[in-house]
């Protein structure tokens, strides 16, 4: 025992290492940063805690944050909705699962940038490609990012964008259950849809809690989309856009962190009360 | 045996995919590029390409290394008019090698990758920048070398510039730090051949232009390009439109000028008219200026750099006026934003760096000789800061030239007088207030508020 000791250290001494100084430090330099307000890197004056007294009266962040969890939202139901029936139907079929596995997985593996750029040609108003097929059958043109639709139409790339990943979380998953669940399953008569909901989502659920919890805080950090699509116009703000908009277009590093270490703190909240709602005896097979 | 044969062959398929994945990733990334939102790009140009040496001897010298840090890069008319001054350079000095780093102007994170290369001692030894209230920070943390001297010391290279483009730089403090290169207009882009198509007189007064707009919108033509984001060209038009010089010159931070109000309020009554395109509220500057030159839109607000990016076709049916005086207010309708905004600064890291300096001075000083001036002038269509003629220009660019001449004002624009965050302050409130969701005084009082804040 004495002797792992050496081993555990030099094991997560790289980790360690990378994540101090890759997450750790900049976090809180970004809270030291916080009690600042700056110009650039150029200067800055020590305000106490006023970034986050404006925080409070900051109508914007409220949008904001509104913004982002009606994205979790949909990403919620719609995206992690879509992966386990994905992954139900691809766990089902006898052949081709390779293929679709590689199929749907493919999204991930193009830059988020470059799909947006993808919908920025899809949605134009003027010449993009749904407007112009509207055209060709004779309706009238769409405003597809308007006041009201313009989260929506974002929401619809985002989600796109990462149902693989969360696909291929459940494939694997639903690969650990042993057969034998199944041929007992088939013995008592339990086929089809009732097998999914009494014996595949129940035995997967740990998998599950650890995707909602990817889902949400993952939607935390949305932003190109947002930015590309919208420029956080028409309702589209979210919380990182803003972040960026006042750290790096205003140069407002001191407020840019005080939003930096919110959405931190809001991240950790929204994950502990996911699995507080989520607390179940874990599945040991 | 053969299950640990299963592995592998599992494991080299699992590489294969890993590796197929990297490359799909890498062709998004370079779509991503294609936008031209603003990645750096850098273009190392080594000393070997140099074809044929200038005439004078060179003497056997270090090799040196220069960092040039400049907008003169992606979607940007000079860009290959630049590349062309520098491989000039590197052509008479074998011994320099330029590293040629470039990022969009337009691009908001610009001026972040400027201060943070200050700041953290990656300073480029010559730097294309913003001169005004965008150089300030950098001008006091003394990270940029004043010129007066150095011009001074060298006859023929002052000899070379306009003197009133060396004055139109001049910093708060008196001196000069960024040599200018060629000066710039803004102004109000028009589409001749869609005027005349529905017989329409051009923009010269608020009555036309408000007619044109009512005509174009009625017909499903854009009237005004422009995006409520990035509404720089708007609020510069609108605001000097309806507050004239003097009242523009004031800023916001003794208070609001009523005259900028009439001037947000007339970018509501141009709204209410159907004047901007349907989705104005999330398209960039580069679509706005997409759907002018692709005759979508009848009128823009742009600067004189737009030119030189459109085809033939669009220059010639294009001319350019002042924006408009909006009834009430103070402006003549011939007051122009435009004057000389940016220039090349030597970097205080390079200037005391002795193996560099000369180099790096002799390099500033090649980029700004009448020959390098006007050949950046003959393609980005901007007014030379040196006395040189710049031949086979568009009709529009004469016009705009006539129009500055003609000029009762030439302003510097807001965005050089107040702080950045007010300014972003006064870019999101254009879409507040042209859809009613609050009043031009509430927009100005709060983008103010942020003035005063932020000037303490």
């Amino acid at each position: 025992m004495k002797g792992d000791k050496k081993y555990i250290v030099l094991f997560l001494l790289p980790a360690a290492l990378l994540m101090s100084t890759f997450v750790y430090y900049p976090f809180l330099r970004s809270v030291y940063l916080s009690l600042f307000r700056t110009s650039g890197f150029f200067s800055k004056t020590y305000v106490g805690f006023d970034n986050y007294t404006r925080m409070f009266s900051d109508d914007m962040i409220r949008a904001a944050t509104l913004h982002t969890l009606e994205i979790m939202l949909y990403v919620i139901v719609f995206q992690v909705g879509f992966a386990l029936i994905l992954a139900v139907l691809v766990d089902n079929i006898r052949w081709g699962k390779g293929f679709y596995r590689t199929v749907f997985f493919f999204p991930i593996v193009i830059s988020g940038a470059a799909i947006s750029l993808l919908f920025v040609l899809i949605y134009n108003y003027q010449f993009g490609m749904l407007n112009g097929a509207l055209a060709k059958f004779g309706f009238e043109k769409i405003l597809w990012l308007s006041e009201t639709g313009s989260l929506k139409a974002i929401a619809v790339p985002t989600v796109w964008h990462y149902i693989g990943f969360y696909f291929v979380l459940f494939l694997t998953a639903m690969s650990k259950i042993p057969s034998d669940f199944y041929e007992a399953a088939k013995l008592e008569g339990i086929t089809g849809f009732k097998k999914t909901i009494y014996l595949t989502i129940p035995l997967i659920i740990s998998d599950i809690k650890v995707v909602l919890i990817l889902a949400i805080t993952g939607t935390l950090k949305v932003f190109d989309f947002v930015w590309i699509l919208a420029r956080g116009q028409n309702g589209t703000e979210v919380l990182g856009t803003y972040m960026y908009k006042k750290a790096i277009v205003d140069l407002n590093f001191g407020y840019g962190s005080a939003i930096a270490v919110y959405i931190v703190v809001f991240g950790v909240l929204l994950s502990v009360i996911t699995n507080r709602l989520l607390k179940k005896e874990e599945v040991t097979y | 045996m053969i299950k640990s044969s299963k592995v592998l062959i599992a494991l080299s398929l699992v590489m294969l995919m890993i590796l197929s994945a990297c490359g799909g990733n890498n062709n998004g990334g370079n779509n991503g590029n294609n936008g031209n939102t603003g990645t750096t790009e850098t273009t190392t140009e080594p000393t070997e390409t140099t074809t044929e040496p200038e005439p004078e001897p060179v003497k056997e010298a270090e090799p040196v290394k220069l960092r040039v840090f400049s907008t003169f890069g992606g979607t940007d008319p000079a860009r290959e008019a630049f590349q062309k001054v520098l491989d000039e350079f590197t052509a008479a000095h074998p011994n320099v090698t330029i590293d040629n780093e470039v990022m969009s102007a337009n691009d908001d994170g610009f001026r972040t990758k400027v201060s943070t290369d200050l700041n953290s001692g990656n300073e480029p030894d010559i730097l294309f920048y913003f001169t005004g209230a965008d150089a300030d920070d950098m001008i006091k943390a003394g990270k940029v070398v004043p010129m007066d001297d150095l011009l001074a010391a060298d006859a023929e290279w002052k000899g070379g510039l306009i003197p009133s483009a060396l004055e139109a730089v001049r910093h708060t403090d008196g001196k000069i730090y960024g040599i200018p290169l060629t000066g710039y207009y803004e102004g109000l882009f028009v589409n001749k051949a869609l005027f005349e198509k529905y017989s329409l007189e051009l923009p010269t007064d608020w009555e036309k232009f408000k007619t044109a707009v009512k005509t174009f919108a009625d017909n499903g033509v854009i009237p005004l390009s422009g995006p409520f984001d990035q509404s720089h060209y708007i609020i510069e038009h609108f605001v000097l439109g309806a507050a004239g010089s003097a009242g523009q010159a004031k800023g916001l931070i003794d208070g609001v000028d009523p005259n900028w109000e009439k001037g947000y309020a007339a970018m509501k009554e141009i709204y209410d008219l159907g004047g901007f395109p349907k989705d104005a509220g999330t398209i960039d500057l580069t679509m706005a200026g997409n759907y002018y030159s692709q005759g979508l839109a009848a009128m823009v607000l742009e600067g004189s750099w737009a030119l030189g990016g459109w085809d033939q076709k669009v220059k010639d049916t294009t001319t350019v006026f002042p924006f408009p005086a909006i009834p009430g207010g103070a402006g003549t309708g011939k007051d122009v934003v435009g004057g000389f905004g940016s220039g090349f600064y030597l970097s205080k890291k390079a200037f005391d760096d002795a193996a560099k300096k000369d180099t790096a001075l002799a390099l500033l000083k090649h980029l700004t000789t009448p020959a390098s001036i006007q050949a950046i002038a003959q393609v980005n269509g901007g007014s030379p800061a040196a006395d040189v003629e710049i031949t086979g220009l568009p009709q529009a660019a004469l016009d705009g030239f006539k129009m500055v001449a003609e000029s009762t004002s030439i302003n510097s624009p807001i965005d050089s007088k107040v702080h950045k965050e007010t300014f972003t302050t006064l870019r999101a409130n254009v879409a507040k207030v042209v859809k009613g969701d609050i009043t031009p005084a509430e927009a100005l009082a709060e983008a103010q508020k942020v003035e005063v804040t932020n000037k303490q």
